[in-house]
C-alpha cells in the first residue's frame, strides 16, 4: 500500500501539485493512523496532507480513483444460473458470431472480463501513449471500446436474441440474460475507462521534466501552450511572492523616518520620563497606482497575463485603481478585489467582449479623464498595460500628455518589439515620447524586470 | 484525546457545531499527528466557530490571537513590562542603596549592577502575547491564529519557528520549550497567497457554504424557535441568493441572523413584505440587495433579470 501511495504522489507532481517530502512523510502517517478500510476516511487523510490549495482538489479528485479504484465495477456472470442445456445452446449461438463479436459477447456473458495482458495491448492499439491529458484519455477509451467492437453491440445482442429463441431457449432465461449482458457492458465500458487513466497517469508520473521555469520565463507570451500557461501562472505567482517581499522590506524601510521628541515624550510618560521608548516619525509613503489594461482583440492572448499582473498589483499597493478598455473605458477594481485571481480575469474578460476593430484608446482616454481623473495625483504612478493598435482611431495624444503632467509618472508595457511599433494602425511611436518610461513586456523575464523597477524607482 | 472520527464528530456536535466526516478526520489527524490546522474557505462558514467547539469539546483553553496588518511579534509572542520594571527600580531604590553603598566609582557600580541585572530582566517582566501564553501553558490549549492571510509576510515568516519546533527564542531569556504541544487551527479567506512554507507544515482543511440540508440541519439546531417550513423555506432563500451573482455573499453567520430576525419579527411566512424588510439582514451591499430584489420580486421574468445583471 505505502508503494501505491508513493505512486500516487508521483501522480499528483506530475499533474501539477506541489508535494514535498515531509507532506509525503505526513500522508504515510496519517495512513498509519487511521488506516485504509474507511474509503472516505482514506481519501480526507490524504487530501488534507497532500494538498494544500484548493484550486488543486481537481487534481486530486481525478486522479484518486485511479490509483485507488477497484478498477471499475464487476462483471457479473450470467452463466452461473443456466442449466447445462441451456448452457450449450448459448455456446452454440455464440459460435456463430463472427470472431471479435464473439469474444466480445463471451467477455459480457460469462463475466470474465480481458485480461489485463489483451487490455494493454488493446491499450497499445489505440495509442494509449500518446495520450496526455484526460480529453485525450477519453479518445482513447473510445477507440478501445470500438476496437472491441461496441458499436456494433445492439445489433449483434439482436441477433443473438433471435437466434437463442429460434433454438428454444425459455423467454425468462434469455430476458435475465440480455440484462446481465447490458449491465456488463456499462461495466466493462467503465473499467476500461479506468485502466486507460491510470496508464495516462503513469505515463505521466514517469515522464522526465522537461520544461524548466528558465526556458519558460523567456517563451513569448502569445505562443504559450495551455500546458505551458499553467506553469507560467505558478511563476507569475512566485514573481509576485518576491515582488510582495521586496516592497514590504522597502515600506519598512521606508518608515524609519527622523526622531520625534514629542511623541517621544508623550510615550515615556508612563515611564516616569525616562525614554525607553523611542518614537520616530513616520514618513508618510503613499504610493498610489493606477492601472490602465488593453483587452483589446489584439491583446487577447497576453490579455489574462496582463490582467493577472493588474490583479496582483493592486493587490499590492494599498491606494491603486485598475481600469480595462477595448472601445470604452471601464473600472475593474471592484471586479478584481474580493475575488481570487483566477476568477478575477474570468469575469473580467467576461464583463468586456472583445469585439473586433472594436478598440478605440482616444475614447477610452477621454472616457478616463472625464470620469476617473481624480483616480490621478501627483504621487500616482499610471502603468498602461497594452500594444498601441487603436485601429486608426485617433490617437488623442493631447489627453495622453494631460495625463502625464498631471500623475507622477506614466509608464507603459507593451508587448510587441520595438521595430512593430509604428506599423499598421499603431500608433505606439506617437505615445512613446509622451511616456516617461516604455518597457516592451514579450515574457515573463521582462515583465519581471520592468515591474520590478516600477517598485523600486520612486 | 479523541478515540476516532466518530467520536471526534459527535463531541463536535455535542458543542453545537455540526462538523462534517472531512473536518472531523482532519482534526482528529491534528491530534495523532500533532499537526497545525490550515482552514481556509469563504468569510462566515464557522472556520473560527471550529476552533471554538474544538477547545470546548476537549476542555482544553482557547488562546486566540487575531491577526491584522501590521502585528509583529511583540504583539503576538511577548513585551517587557517596562512600566512595572520602572515601578521596581523605584520601590526598589533602598536595597539598591545597600547594594550599591560601599562603591567607590561609578565604573564599580555598573559592574555590580550588571550582576544584578538578571532579575529585571526575568520572566517576572515578560508580558506574554497569546504565542507566548499558548507555549507556556501549563495545560495543553486550542490556539487559534485568525485570519492569517491579513498579517504580513515577515510575520508568516516568524510563525514558521512556532509552529515547527513550538520553541521560540527571547534573546534576554533564550529558548522557551512548549510545555505541552499546543493543538494549533490557522484560518484564511484566501485573500492572498499563504507561503509554500507555511501550508507545508499544516493539514489542509478547506470548508466551503454547506449543502441545503446540512445549512437547513445548523440552522435547526442554532435558532431551535423558528418553525421547521420556515427554517426550509429561509435556507433555500439563501441558497438561491448565493447562486446569484453578488458582491458579498451571504455566509451561514448570516443566515443565522436572519433565522433569528425572522423570530424576534414573528414572521408567519416569507412574503414579499418581510423579505424586502430584513434583506439587508442577509445583503450588506445597496447593490446587492437592488438585484436580489429585482430577482425575487420578478417573478416570471427572474431569467431574464438574471441574466441582465450579469
Amino acid at each position: 500500500m505505502d508503494n501505491r501511495v508513493v505512486e500516487f504522489i508521483r501522480g499528483l507532481r506530475a499533474a501539477g501539485v506541489r508535494v514535498s517530502l515531509a507532506e509525503s512523510v505526513d500522508a504515510m502517517h496519517a495512513v498509519e493512523s487511521l488506516g485504509i478500510t474507511n474509503k472516505e476516511v482514506f481519501r480526507s487523510s490524504l487530501r488534507a496532507t497532500l494538498v494544500k490549495e484548493h484550486d488543486d482538489f481537481a487534481a486530486f479528485e481525478e486522479l484518486f480513483p485511479l490509483y485507488f479504484g477497484s478498477g471499475g465495477p464487476p462483471l457479473q456472470s450470467a452463466m452461473d444460473d443456466m442449466s447445462p442445456e441451456e448452457q450449450e445452446m448459448m455456446q452454440m449461438a455464440l459460435s456463430a458470431l463472427s470472431g471479435r463479436m464473439q469474444q466480445l459477447l463471451d467477455w459480457l456473458s460469462s463475466g470474465e472480463g480481458p485480461s489485463k495482458e489483451e487490455l494493454e495491448e488493446m491499450a497499445r492499439r489505440a495509442g494509449v501513449e500518446w495520450a496526455n491529458s484526460p480529453q485525450e484519455g477519453r479518445w482513447v477509451t473510445r477507440r478501445m471500446l470500438q476496437q472491441m467492437g461496441f458499436a456494433q453491440l445492439e445489433e449483434q445482442m439482436q441477433q443473438l436474441y433471435e437466434k437463442l429463441q429460434e433454438m428454444g431457449m425459455s423467454q425468462e432465461a434469455i430476458e435475465k440474460l440480455m440484462g446481465v449482458v447490458e449491465a456488463n457492458r456499462e461495466a466493462l465500458a467503465e473499467q476500461v475507462a479506468q485502466r486507460v487513466g491510470q496508464q495516462i497517469a503513469e505515463q505521466r508520473a514517469n515522464r522526465p521534466e522537461d520544461l524548466h521555469g528558465s526556458d519558460l520565463m523567456h517563451k513569448p507570451l502569445q505562443s504559450l501552450t495551455e500546458e505551458d500557461a499553467n506553469q507560467l501562472r505558478k511563476e507569475v505567482q512566485r514573481l509576485v511572492m518576491q515582488m510582495r517581499s521586496r516592497a514590504a522590506l522597502r515600506r519598512k524601510r521606508g518608515n524609519k523616518g527622523k526622531f520625534d521628541p514629542k511623541s517621544t515624550i508623550r510615550a515615556n510618560l508612563r515611564n516616569g520620563g525616562v525614554p525607553i521608548e523611542l518614537k520616530f516619525k513616520k514618513k508618510k509613503l503613499k504610493p498610489s497606482l493606477v492601472l490602465i489594461c488593453d483587452v483589446s482583440t489584439s491583446m487577447r492572448a497576453v490579455a489574462e497575463f496582463m490582467l493577472r499582473l493588474t490583479y496582483e498589483l493592486q493587490d499590492q499597493v494599498a491606494r491603486a485603481r485598475s481600469f480595462a478598455f477595448n472601445s470604452d473605458m471601464q473600472e475593474i477594481s471592484v471586479t478584481l478585489s474580493g475575488r481570487r485571481a483566477a476568477d478575477a480575469v474570468t469575469q473580467v474578460l467576461y464583463d468586456i467582449p472583445p469585439g473586433s476593430y472594436a478598440t478605440d484608446l482616444g475614447n477610452s482616454l477621454n472616457t478616463f479623464s472625464k470620469k476617473f481623473m481624480d483616480a490621478v495625483d501627483g504621487r500616482t504612478t499610471v502603468v498602461i498595460l497594452g500594444d498601441g493598435r487603436n485601429n486608426h482611431n485617433s490617437p488623442r495624444i493631447d489627453l495622453m500628455k494631460d495625463l502625464q503632467r498631471r500623475a507622477k509618472r506614466l509608464v507603459w508595457f507593451n508587448p510587441e518589439p520595438q521595430r512593430q511599433w509604428g506599423t499598421g494602425d499603431s500608433d505606439m511611436l506617437e505615445y512613446y515620447p509622451v511616456c516617461d518610461s516604455v518597457s516592451v513586456v514579450r515574457n515573463l523575464a521582462q515583465l519581471a524586470t520592468a515591474v520590478d523597477r516600477l517598485l523600486t524607482e520612486r | 484525546m479523541f478515540k476516532d472520527i466518530a467520536d471526534v464528530r459527535g463531541k463536535l456536535g455535542q458543542q453545537q457545531y455540526i462538523a462534517s466526516e472531512e473536518i472531523g478526520t482532519v482534526v482528529y489527524l491534528a491530534h495523532s499527528l500533532c499537526k497545525p490546522i490550515l482552514a481556509e474557505g469563504p468569510a462566515g462558514v464557522g472556520k473560527t466557530e471550529l476552533a471554538k467547539a474544538w477547545a470546548l469539546s476537549t476542555g482544553m483553553p482557547l488562546i486566540r490571537l487575531q491577526c491584522y496588518e501590521g502585528l509583529d511579534e511583540s504583539k503576538a509572542l511577548y513585551e517587557w513590562e517596562y512600566a512595572k520594571q520602572m515601578l521596581y527600580t523605584q520601590l526598589l531604590r533602598d536595597t539598591l542603596r545597600n547594594v550599591l553603598g560601599d562603591v567607590n566609582s561609578l565604573a564599580e557600580a555598573a559592574s555590580r549592577l550588571a550582576q544584578e541585572e538578571d532579575v529585571f530582566f526575568s520572566e517576572n517582566f515578560l508580558l506574554p502575547r497569546p504565542l507566548l501564553t499558548a507555549l507556556t501553558s501549563d495545560e495543553p490549549v486550542v490556539l487559534l491564529i485568525d485570519e492569517i492571510d491579513r498579517a504580513d509576510v515577515e510575520f508568516e515568516a516568524f510563525l514558521l519557528e512556532v509552529l515547527s519546533d513550538f520553541q521560540v527564542s527571547v534573546p534576554e531569556l533564550g529558548t522557551i520549550h512548549a510545555k505541552h504541544q499546543p493543538m494549533v487551527l490557522l484560518t484564511s479567506n484566501n485573500t492572498r497567497e499563504l507561503s509554500e512554507a507555511l501550508k507545508r507544515r499544516c493539514l489542509y482543511l478547506h470548508i466551503d457554504y454547506p449543502s441545503q440540508d446540512a445549512e437547513l440541519e445548523i440552522v435547526r439546531l442554532k435558532v431551535p424557535d423558528l418553525k421547521p417550513a420556515l427554517a426550509q423555506q429561509a435556507v433555500a432563500v439563501v441558497h438561491q441568493l448565493r447562486n446569484m451573482d453578488l458582491r458579498k455573499m451571504p455566509s451561514i453567520s448570516e443566515t443565522l441572523d436572519w433565522a433569528r430576525a425572522l423570530v424576534a419579527l414573528n414572521a408567519s411566512s416569507i412574503d414579499e413584505k418581510t423579505l424586502t424588510n430584513t434583506l439587508t439582514v442577509l445583503l450588506k451591499y445597496e447593490t446587492d440587495v437592488q438585484k436580489a430584489r429585482r430577482m425575487m420580486g420578478g417573478g416570471d421574468d427572474g431569467g431574464r433579470h438574471g441574466r441582465y445583471n450579469r
